[in-house]
């Protein structure tokens, strides 16, 4: 009882402390934006594998009785379901219009296809056969793969002067730089080119770790490595 | 009990299934043939639909699979047995292929084609009517024709499929056995005697691009003839002959008035082509909803589709439905996208592929393009 | 001298000194009155004398009598009471009522002053033994249901045309409502007994108020602002369609095979097409008119009944798998072709 009391007390402290500051109090939230689900909601799954290690494991007469949110449309259960390409689509949508950026992703997919059927054709002898990777969504994991940046610049203000400090850079981060600077690249293309095209050669380029992209995170990395003398003033 | 049944079907999609044919002869296809691939030559591509025949995304497949295989089908192999079993002193029959949309009439109409030639035809084909009555440039090569009044010409079109007609039956008028039986007078100095080889007249008709509409409906004329004569049989073969009757088209006259359909040359030509008043042929048609603009896409029942004037001009023909792929059709031809490397994937995909695409064979092509 | 400014400050008071200076300069009628006041009180202009008038008291009776509902008998005859529509009086009704929108905890407030009872129309008039009395006093002028008309088929073989109005009460003081000046008349088609020209005309000047299924004829008037004048307008309808359509007029003989409603095999092209086939086939010349066509007997060709059928159910059946399949099936045997072999 006396710990409620305490707990109470520091509360009511806490609140009016900041009243007085004249501070808005903001809701206490688990998640970026607002949900329409109260917080105690858990998260669905709904892949099979993950629901079968459910069942092995046992933990599913657990989530049984647990509230749980319902799956979004994009997170389906097929055998086409691929969060990075999801993730890729949401990026290259503009205006909300997800039909068209799904279209142009997939145009690009078949554009991709296409070229390493061609080459696999050409291929002379079986092993450089089995080098050429056909399925186009690996070949986009290898080319966020290799786009994606190990470490930041942050500029940093000392004595006037702003220092580019590199310092290190989080997963989200690193996947969100690759996929943006690969669309950077496409959208600087010729008028006739079209999206699919340019997108297609661009991961292709990647993938092979060659390419405007993986320059421009070479050229990150050069710099960071330049600057690797003012590292310290993270800390400073 | 869900994933027993999941792990029932998986098992159907993962066998082995056999998918080709090398019987390339379409003469010699039956019944026990259906479903599979079978290869078409790379010569005889060239010379039967180079300038036509094919959809454009079949023409990318080929590329892309490095061959041009079409599968047999049951309605490609009822023709072929209606064909054998014709009466060529009858007038001709009729033959109308319909189905919805990317069910497979084109690639039936070029199977038919295919037999045709092999069995020694001569093929008139015409690849897209639209084309010529709908795909308008900025500016389309047009001029009012001489010979009817009021008519309209489409020169560079009627050149083109006067190329088209040359290509296709190369051996017949090369053989030269085909002699015109009327002398036709174009100008003061040009005219076409009477026994003058067919190949000539095309010839006339291909270097003369101004005369080549009337060369055209001359030509229709002397291969009616020359089939009543049993001289040649003929395989008439028209893709989107409905529309023909729709109301309008998209050329415009000088003046910005719209032309009809029936004010156009070729299309009188070729209706007279389609009258059953001739014998030792036949004509195979296709109704198809690509053929008109989207608003009367309602249906793609044949009535509709050609409308009062079409139906009563062609009536009384068969019709016959081309459908969506059976269980046996959509497995061979996945097994045969997975050994051309167009689709990949775990046995689960044909499944889910089956459902989205409703076993409709240009959207399952359309989907597996990202997989 | 700027310096004392600046430090000077002024008290609320006027001191001694500015009061004499002013008392020096006012008016001698003013010093009488002032003399009640205090010196330091500042004076207020009164130029409507209200301080000097006396309010009137509001007598307040402290007897109030209870309520006349309080004193009601609970047998007593309620049609006495109320014997006609008035607006609600809480002391007159014996009832807890409570009525009106409250937020939430709080409980709806009761009959007495409140505005949401007396707004509303009351049927407390209409109590079901005063309704009861009211039937008994007109029963004398009714006669009984008659006795022939004890099921649904007698009744719309008697009376088939049905009459449909819907009358409107809502909270408000009015009990009129635009929406109640619709009328719709129902009829089926097939009691009017009009013969196959008239029936056709009937359906074309009606149109879309024919249901094929329900064979009814359904006619909305909306277009007077009474219902009276609805009911009317709906009967003239009914009756001009009628009468019209039982008309033959001079330039409905220029109808041509286009405006046909249905389909006649034996006057379409489709004859004419197969007649000149079969001519063909038999190497023959066809040098007939249109007339002979019409007349032409085709029970000479085979398997022409059939397509006969199949193209009828073609046309006027529409266009669905099934019509299409017959129409193949009938050509082929006609034509001599083989009947589509069904693959597994």
């Amino acid at each position: 009882m006396n710990s409620g009391n305490w707990f109470l007390i520091k509360s009511l402290c806490d609140l009016s402390f900041r009243q007085c500051r004249g501070w808005r109090i903001p809701p206490r939230r688990l998640y970026a934006n607002a949900t329409s689900f109260p917080d105690y909601f858990k998260n669905p799954i709904f892949r099979k594998e993950q629901q079968g290690k459910l069942i092995e494991s046992g933990e599913l007469s657990k989530l049984a009785a647990v509230p749980v949110k319902p799956p979004a449309t994009y997170e389906t259960c097929s055998v086409y379901h691929d969060p990075l390409v999801n993730k890729v689509i949401n990026h290259v949508m503009e205006m909300g219009k997800k039909q068209l950026a799904r279209s142009l992703v997939e145009k690009s997919f078949e554009n991709i296809k296409r070229t390493q059927i061609e080459r696999y054709h050409l291929a002379p002898t079986p092993e450089e056969k089995n080098k050429i990777e056909l399925n186009p969504k690996i070949i986009l994991h290898k080319a966020v793969e290799n786009c994606k940046p190990l470490l930041q610049l942050s500029p940093i203000k000392r004595g006037g002067i702003t220092y580019q400090v590199p310092g290190p850079i989080t997963e989200k981060r690193s996947l969100f730089l690759a996929i943006k600077w690969l669309l950077d690249a496409t959208n600087d293309k010729d008028r006739t080119v079209h999206f699919p095209e340019q997108f297609a050669w661009e991961l292709l380029d990647a993938a092979n770790n060659t390419g405007k992209v993986v320059k421009r995170k070479q050229d990150l990395h050069r710099q960071c490595e330049a600057n690797r003398a003012y590292a310290h003033y993270r800390w400073q | 009990m869900l994933t027993r049944n999941w792990r029932i079907l998986s098992r159907q999609y993962s066998q082995a299934v056999t998918f080709r044919t090398n019987e390339s002869s379409p003469q010699q296809h039956n019944e026990k043939q259906t479903g599979l691939f079978y290869t078409l030559n790379q010569d005889t591509c060239k010379s039967l639909f180079s300038n036509g025949g094919f959809p454009k995304s079949f023409l990318k497949q080929t590329k892309t699979f490095t061959e041009t295989a079409i599968m047999i089908r049951q309605p490609a192999l009822d023709l072929i047995n209606c064909i054998k079993s014709t009466n060529f002193d009858a007038p001709v029959i009729r033959y109308v292929l319909y189905g919805e949309k990317g069910s497979g009439k084109s690639l039936t109409m070029a199977h038919m084609i295919h037999y045709a030639h092999e069995d020694g035809y001569l093929i008139l084909h015409v690849p897209w009517v639209s084309e010529w009555l709908r795909r308008v440039p900025r500016h389309k090569e047009m001029s009012n024709s001489q010979t009817h009044e009021g008519f309209v010409d489409l020169p560079l079109d009627a050149a083109a499929w006067l190329i088209h007609f040359k290509t296709q039956n190369q051996a017949l008028l090369k053989a030269g056995e085909l002699k015109v039986s009327e002398e036709y007078v174009w100008s003061k100095r040009e005219k076409t005697e009477v026994g003058a080889p067919l190949s000539e007249l095309v010839e006339h008709g291909i270097t003369r691009v101004k005369y080549a509409c009337d060369v055209i409906y001359a030509l229709v004329r002397e291969i009616k003839t020359l089939s009543n004569k049993k001289q040649c049989k003929t395989f008439v073969a028209v893709d989107g002959f409905n529309s023909f009757f729709y109301p309008l088209t998209r050329l415009n006259t000088p003046t910005k008035r719209k032309v009809k359909p029936e004010e156009v040359t070729l299309t009188t030509t070729f209706l007279e082509l389609t009258k059953n008043d001739w014998t030792n042929g036949v004509i195979l048609l296709s109704a198809d909803q690509l053929a008109v603009p989207d608003d009367h896409q309602e249906s793609y029942f044949p009535r509709y589709l050609l409308r009062k004037k079409g139906f009563e001009h062609l009536d009384p023909f068969v019709p016959i439905e081309v459908g969506r792929y059976t269980e046996k059709e959509f497995l061979s031809c996945a097994s045969y996208y997975r050994d051309r490397l167009w689709l990949r994937g775990p046995p689960e995909t044909e499944i889910e592929l089956k459902f989205t695409s409703a076993s409709n064979p240009y959207k399952f092509m359309e989907q597996c393009a990202p997989l | 001298m700027s310096i004392i400014i600046k430090h000077w400050r002024s008290t609320g008071l006027p001191s001694n000194f500015n009061l004499r200076i002013w008392r020096l300069h006012s008016t001698n009628a003013d010093v009488a009155a002032k003399k009640g006041e205090e010196e330091e009180e500042f004076r207020v202009l009164d130029i409507l004398k209200k301080r000097d008038r006396v309010q009137r008291r509001v007598a307040r009776r402290n007897d109030v009598q209870p309520d006349r509902a309080e004193r009601m008998a609970p047998d007593q005859n309620w049609g006495n009471v109320w014997p006609g529509p008035k607006t609600f009086h809480p002391s007159s009704v014996p009832l807890p009522l409570h009525q009106g929108y409250v937020p939430k905890g709080q409980a709806p407030p009761g009959k007495k002053a409140n505005a949401e009872l007396m707004k509303i129309p009351n049927f407390l008039h209409l109590t079901p033994p005063v309704i009861k009395a009211q039937c008994e006093a007109i029963k004398q002028f009714c006669t009984e249901w008659p006795k022939q008309l004890n099921s649904e088929e007698a009744i719309e073989t008697h009376y088939p045309v049905e009459i449909i109005s819907s009358d409107y009460c809502h909270a408000s003081p009015t009990i009129r409502n635009p929406l109640s000046r619709i009328v719709t008349l129902r009829v089926k088609l097939s009691t009017l007994n009009l013969d196959k020209h008239s029936r056709d005309k009937f359906l074309r000047l009606v149109g879309d108020r024919y249901d094929e299924q329900t064979d009814l004829v359904t006619i909305t008037a909306d277009r007077c602002p009474v219902k009276k004048q609805n009911l009317e307008y709906v009967d003239y309808l009914l009756t001009a369609c009628y009468h019209e359509s039982l008309n033959v007029e001079e330039w409905e003989k220029d109808k041509t095979e286009d405006d046909m409603e249905y389909y006649d095999w034996h006057k379409n092209a489709s004859k004419k097409s197969l007649v000149q086939w079969f001519l063909r086939t038999n190497n023959e010349v066809c040098d007939l008119n249109d007339d002979d066509y019409v007349q032409y007997d085709v029970s000479q060709i085979p398997n022409a009944e059939g397509y006969e059928k199949a193209v009828s159910s073609l046309m006027n059946d529409g266009e669905s798998e099934e019509t299409v399949n017959n129409y193949a099936i009938a050509v082929r045997k006609l034509l001599g072709v083989p009947e589509k072999k069904i693959v597994t």
